[in-house]
């Protein structure tokens, strides 16, 4: 006995399992309004998918949210938690909302804005992703270009890493936001390229912050360069590729390290 | 993702700018808790979900709820207060009736049948998000199906298409 038109939902949708599949099957044989209710799901679902879809702001402008964002995000700043500590550590697991703040320093504030930022920039990369536009069409590097920290700004070098840094995010967020248990290898194909094109300035940058005594900047380069060249050099066939350079991000601690450099 | 989600759920830009806006402050406060081998997608999904709730909620009259049986039949028979589709061009592009139809289903619904509509969530996925039964889930997402199949007869009867 099959409750009609709810299986046919769960049926259209995936839901049902084989033996309750079977049923709804071969009740729709014989039920014409239960197969006019699938063929109405279908033209409901084709009908929303000719409508476009809104993933940005009009004209795809994020200028004006990206301000907004920093606004909202400096008037949030003193009650969210403090930005990483040099030692990568997080933070205990309490409410930001309910600690109490403390001194508020521009550097916190950079750091906290340049966190968020961040953040935003991951939200538009996994929109991107999504869409499967071509790499060099993606706006999330004109995001990455707002979302500079303005600390980066006083050395030019600095601030060239940063921006590198900001770019680097988009494989290595990219690559931390997959499931490697459902992840076929063209699913990362973007992030293998990606990877592959950013190697020789990583180590470009890496060098020339070596040279100029940045010490921190020349740490995080060499791990970025390490997950760059591990992520690259995988075999697409290899199944357990991801989930080793996953862990190699957690082991450098890369996504706190990139943050610092950048917030520095 | 995130700012689609939003527009799908508010339907115009000024109110889904600010539930991603309250997406990306909870991502930073909260972002000492992600653990780095949880799916980042998943942790999303449940925040921008619970943005969505938590900015109807402060639109709506005190007492709100989403989720309660009460509001769950409430859903059922009391639509948004939005332009329905009868006051849209029928003779316009059945896409649009129907996206009418969706913006004007209950929070409840609408969400759910977002997530798993647009964004392919499984129930299972959208239940654990949103902290409730599979059943309630199931049966926001038949109410909101109900309510797009019902739109989709009128607009053929208007538009004279097969009903």
């Amino acid at each position: 006995m099959i409750n009609c038109a709810v299986d046919v939902d769960l049926y259209f949708y995936g839901e049902l399992d084989g033996a309750a599949r079977a049923r709804v099957e071969a009740h729709l044989r014989d039920c014409a309004a239960c197969r006019q209710r699938l063929d109405d799901l279908h033209a409901i679902r084709q009908a929303l998918a000719d409508r476009p879809v809104v993933d940005a702001p009009p004209t795809g402008d994020w200028s004006g949210f990206m301000r907004r964002l920093e606004s909202a995000c400096a008037a949030a700043e003193p009650a969210a938690r403090p930005a990483y500590s040099a030692a990568g550590s997080s933070a205990p697991s309490v409410d930001a909302a309910a600690r109490p703040s403390g001194p508020r320093t521009a550097a916190r504030a950079v750091a906290g804005v340049a966190a968020m930022l961040t953040i935003a920039a991951l939200g538009v990369y996994l929109a991107m992703r999504a869409r499967e536009s071509a790499p060099a069409a993606r706006p999330v590097v004109r995001v990455a270009a707002a979302a500079r920290p303005a600390a980066a700004a006083a050395d030019p070098l600095r601030e060239a890493t940063a921006e590198h840094l900001e770019r680097s995010k988009l494989v290595v967020l990219g690559l931390t936001a997959l499931d490697p248990r459902q992840t076929r290898a063209a699913d990362w194909q973007y992030e293998r390229q990606l990877a592959g094109t950013l190697l020789d300035d990583t180590r470009l940058y890496r060098q020339a912050a070596q040279q100029r005594g940045m010490a921190d900047v020349a740490r995080v380069m060499r791990d970025l360069e390490t997950v760059l060249i591990e992520t690259s050099m995988s075999d697409s066939t290899d199944r357990e590729a991801l989930a080793r350079v996953q862990r190699l991000i957690a082991k450098r601690d890369l996504v706190m390290k990139m943050q610092l450099a950048a917030t520095n | 993702m995130v700012y689609r989600l939003a527009y799908q759920f508010a339907g115009n830009h000024y109110d889904a700018e600010d539930i991603a806006q309250d997406v990306f402050i909870k991502v930073f406060r909260s972002l000492d808790r992600f653990r780095y081998d949880a799916q980042l997608t998943s942790w999303l999904y449940r925040i921008v979900m619970n943005a969505c709730i938590d900015h109807k909620r402060r639109h709506a009259p005190a007492g709100w709820a989403p989720f309660t049986e009460d509001a769950e039949l409430r859903m059922a028979n009391t639509p948004e207060e939005r332009p329905g589709p009868e006051e849209q061009a029928y003779g316009g592009q059945l896409g649009e009736v129907l996206e009418a139809e969706v913006a004007r289903l209950p929070p409840g619904q609408r969400l759910v049948f977002t997530m798993r509509h647009h964004e392919g969530l499984k129930l299972t996925e959208i239940a654990d998000a949103l902290g409730l039964a599979e059943g309630t889930v199931k049966r926001q997402l038949h109410a909101a199906v109900h309510r797009l199949r019902a739109a989709l007869t009128r607009a053929r009867v208007t538009a004279g298409g097969p009903a």
